[in-house]
């Protein structure tokens, strides 16, 4: 739920180290009251009170900050401050955001809008914010150094241009940037087209969220802001799987759905069961001859990517980057592949020094969700998530569409898992299995002949599929 | 000797001889008391049970009762009862020290007197010549040989308890190191199954194919350190365990039933006080007692070199007989003889001088001892307390740390955040805290060893190290 609080309330539950930094009180008379938000849940789409109409959008994991009109600008009020964020259930971070939680709430407005934000500073060292893809006056673009003095801690900066462009776009720091991002400060913003637009449809459903990366070692609550790329944690808006809500539809549909990426990597995004086209980057709406149907569309490092689909079949679709990698939670780089290795002997002599030892990964990592060990306070298994069938060993950048005959129009509640008509799931075969042919001699094919066998080639142990092994 | 002279003895030679009796009686050696002192003065050593086996049917009483020591595993306490019951070398001990008290009981007997015979022919004349001579200087001096005697055994006595107590801490200290190393040793064969496991692992990976060579060979180099190590603390303890048997004086058979408990005992749940340690008292203190009676002894011999130094006196009882064959008569003579060495030459001055000195040096001893005690006792005390705050800190800090790590490095795993090499790694991390711990336990129960006899007043008898332990050397990185 949001909260509504006075900026003095604001001020006092934010807290940290500037606490006693004040903000003028001639200045707060001036200022729309901040918005705090303490939950992570999905919020309700905002439908705009004031200020020209639009089709809201859904913030996965997240919500829109509520403005107040002042002479015909739209006014908002960003708090940038320490926040703490459940990043799936069980697991929290100690991060940076706005307004108590990363990221920061999405700001919608419309094409032609004059917007005029105030950003104060909570944080303990001097921040700015910079307008990802909006076309704006140089002095308002947020590069501290470059078009501004940073906003030092204690300190409400006020920054006004028109949003000129329809689109998808973010916000993020451009003053000590990588350690501002790696803290968990960016934010999501929407303009919506003035009318009606040659190139944006209407949508039934228009979902947004933010690529994000984090590294916290497991059991510690605040990323490692020296990181570059090995992160251990890939998150949608500061959420990882299984804290990562279902995106709800109802059957036939038109869904948008809005990413950015704000990691160091780029994300190939997959939709399963349907396919999509990229409608918008961050240059705004693509031409319409320049689109064709994909179900992977990667976002690379900075980008936007705004796809749209009809959802014309029933079920619950897997969406996820396709980095596998990036649908795992934190795990280990250095651990060896134990596949096909025989413990016998060997697991009996380490669990008399370790008393705890299990024999783990023998037969793959599948391992890991059917023993359900004890595992570092504060962190998520690598593979995890409970469906209808059992694990679903995934972890990170992974989350579900799910397409629902009777879901009600402008309802975004989980309907629950799916129910499959009878006769439309795979099922075990019992009639008899053929042995199948194999191809003897593999070497290098015709067109590069292997030149020279190896005198020993490694012994490969096929441990067959029987029934489970007592470990 | 002297002159000689034909004498007649008679009469009063019972009188003399029964005085002779008399004075060499008094000072003579009760060993078993001494021994019995030694238990008093001692008795947190020796437990009352020190006794100098003479007879084979003591000998067998004391082997019996090793035989039921040696059938369970021997603590503290019990090696040194095992070794009082059974040390050759203690009751060696005990034997050179009745010898040397005999020797000083000895000084205060009057020598044997001299019976001389003479018989002297001329040719009208047989004479013959009788005579009973004794140091007269023996007799005067008699009460105060008798004074440095009885101090002698004294001190001889002291000795004992002093030797008694050295050894004893010898045996508590060899005793310490024995189960230490025996320790040491089996968590030296848990690194070394842990290095087993992983070079068998490694080995299998690449069988398999999961793991080059290169890292194979990695692994399998832990496991060869680790074989090094072992070897290394199979050793330690084995000589520890053999330097335990010399001091218990085991024969071959009895040191193949020597069993050691596993552990070294727990701390005591404190240390003792300083104020606790001081309580005995200076003149308690045996290295005080020895450097009393040594003065004593220098002072009373002095006052025997006065007489001594200036001159020696013999006396001789004298009867001859004289035959004169021309007339046909005996004549008889008798009386007695003194016997003055003149102080021409040697005025005793250079004895004299030696003897002040002695006992210059006797009482600056006594001094040095008084003036060392505190300060080693002040050292002894630090070297304890110093022990038991290390292996405390150990036991409260450093192993619950080591434990909670091995913990949360398990739930690592279990998360599969490190593999089992790292795993197994961090558990021979582990084991050489434990090592560590184990050696500042052995530390401490030294330096307590050595503090016990330095409260008695027998200085350290084996050096305490109290250095930091080694790091993790030994769980064979
Ligand atoms: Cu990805």
């Amino acid at each position: 739920m949001t909260s509504r609080r006075t900026f003095l309330q604001a001020l006092g539950i934010s807290g940290g180290a500037v606490a006693a930094a004040g903000v003028g009180k001639a200045a707060l008379a001036a200022l729309p009251e901040p918005v705090i938000q303490t939950k992570p849940d999905t919020m309700a789409p905002l439908l705009p009170q004031t200020g020209r109409p639009y089709n809201p959008v859904v913030t996965l994991n997240g919500w829109t900050l509520p403005w107040r009109m002042n002479n015909g600008v739209k006014e908002f009020h960003l708090v940038a401050e320490p926040v703490v964020r459940e990043m799936a259930p069980g697991f929290t971070a100690h991060l940076w955001g706005y307004n108590g939680q990363s990221p920061g709430p999405t700001i919608e407005v419309v094409e032609g809008d004059r917007v005029r934000i105030f950003v104060t500073n909570r944080l303990p060292e001097h921040t700015s914010i910079h307008w990802h893809g909006q076309r704006l006056p140089n002095g308002m673009d947020g590069v501290a150094g470059l078009n501004q003095p940073a906003i030092p801690s204690g300190k409400t900066y006020v920054y006004e241009f028109v949003a000129r462009r329809p689109g998808t776009f973010m916000y993020h720091p451009h003053a000590d940037e990588m350690v501002q991002m790696a803290m968990g400060m960016m934010g999501f913003w929407v303009t919506h087209p003035k009318g009606r637009h040659p190139l944006i449809d209407e949508v039934d459903r228009d979902f947004c969220f933010l690529l994000n990366a984090y590294d916290i070692d497991p059991g510690s609550y605040t990323p490692k802001i020296m990181t570059m790329l090995d992160f251990n944690l890939w998150s949608w808006n500061s959420r990882i799987f299984p804290g990562i809500d279902s995106l709800n539809v109802r059957l036939n549909d038109k869904v948008r759905i809005r990413i950015g990426n704000l990691t160091m990597t780029n994300h190939p995004i997959h939709l399963h069961g349907h396919e999509f086209l990229v409608t918008g980057t961050d240059g705004g709406p693509t031409p319409k001859g320049t689109r064709w149907y994909e179900v992977t569309t990667d976002v690379a490092v900075g980008q936007m990517r705004q796809i749209e689909f009809r959802a014309d079949e029933e079920g619950d679709w897997a969406f996820h980057c396709h980095k596998s990698h990036h649908t795992m939670n934190a795990m280990g780089h250095d651990v060896p592949t134990l596949i096909g290795v025989d413990h016998r002997g060997i697991a009996k002599k380490i669990s008399k020094l370790v008393p705890d030892y299990m024999v783990m990964g023998e037969r793959g990592m599948a391992d890991m969700t059917e023993m359900d060990m004890p595992i570092p306070d504060n962190t998520v298994p690598m593979m995890t998530g409970d469906g209808p069938f059992g694990s679903v060993e995934m972890g990170g950048m992974f989350s579900v569409v799910k397409v629902r005959r009777d879901q009600k129009p402008g309802d975004y509640s989980n309907p629950g898992w799916f129910k499959h008509p009878p006769g439309t799931m795979a099922r075990e075969f019992d009639g008899a299995v053929q042995t199948p042919h194999r191809q003897s001699g593999a070497g290098g094919g015709q067109s590069m002949p292997r030149a020279r066998q190896d005198a020993s080639d490694v012994e490969v142990h096929v441990r067959k599929p029987t029934h489970k092994a007592g470990h | 000797m002297n002159l000689f002279r034909a004498a007649h003895l008679r009469g009063r030679r019972l009188a003399i001889g029964a005085g002779a009796l008399l004075l060499a009686g008094c000072a003579s050696v009760d060993f078993e008391e001494s021994v019995r002192q030694t238990n008093q003065d001692a008795a947190g050593f020796t437990q009352g049970r020190l006794a100098l086996a003479g007879t084979p049917a003591q000998r067998e009483v004391m082997a019996r009762e090793a035989d039921a020591l040696l059938a369970q595993p021997l603590g503290q306490d019990e090696a040194v009862r095992l070794a009082l019951l059974n040390s050759p070398a203690l009751q060696a001990l005990l034997a050179n020290n009745w010898s040397e008290a005999a020797t000083a009981a000895q000084g205060a007997r009057i020598a044997n007197p001299v019976f001389t015979f003479e018989r002297m022919r001329s040719p009208d004349e047989v004479e013959f010549g009788r005579m009973l001579a004794f140091g007269l200087l023996d007799l005067i001096t008699l009460p105060h040989r008798y004074g440095v005697a009885r101090r002698q055994i004294a001190q001889a006595q002291l000795r004992l308890t002093t030797e008694v107590v050295d050894q004893v801490t010898r045996i508590r200290q060899t005793w310490v190191n024995a189960v230490a190393a025996q320790q040491k040793q089996s968590y030296a064969e848990q690194v070394y199954e842990a290095a087993d496991a992983g070079a068998e692992l490694a080995q299998r990976l690449q069988a398999v194919g999961n793991i080059t060579r290169l890292q194979r060979a990695r692994h399998q180099a832990f496991y060869a350190d680790a074989a090094t190590q072992l070897a290394g603390a199979r050793h330690a303890a084995l000589a520890a365990r053999e330097a335990l048997v010399r001091q218990l004086g085991l024969t071959d058979a009895q040191a193949a039933r020597l069993q050691l408990p596993g552990q070294l005992p727990p701390l005591p749940a404190a240390p003792r006080t300083a104020g606790q340690v001081a309580q005995a008292t200076t003149e308690q203190r045996l290295d005080v007692r020895q450097a009393r009676l040594g003065f004593d002894a220098a002072a009373k011999a002095q006052g025997l070199t006065a007489v001594t130094s200036l001159t020696d006196i013999e006396l001789g009882v004298r009867r001859d007989q004289t035959f004169d064959k021309a007339e046909g008569h005996t004549e008889r003579a008798r009386g007695y003889e003194i016997e003055v060495r003149l102080p021409l030459f040697d005025w005793g001055g250079m004895q004299r001088d030696s003897m002040n000195a002695r006992t210059l040096a006797a009482a600056n001893a006594l001094e040095a001892t008084l003036r060392a005690a505190g300060s080693e006792l002040r050292e002894s005390y630090s070297a304890y307390r110093t022990g038991y705050d290390i292996a405390r800190h150990y036991r409260d800090e450093v192993l619950p740390l080591s434990k909670a790590i091995s913990e949360e490095n398990t739930l690592r795993y279990n998360g599969m955040l490190i593999g089992v090499f790292e795993l197994l790694a961090d558990s021979r991390e582990q084991i050489g805290a434990v090592v560590n711990a184990i050696n500042a336990q052995q530390q401490f129960w030294l330096a307590d060893a050595a503090l016990q006899a330095a409260v008695l007043g027998k200085p350290t008898a084996v050096a305490v190290g109290l250095a930091a332990a080694p790091g993790a050397a030994e769980a064979g990185h």
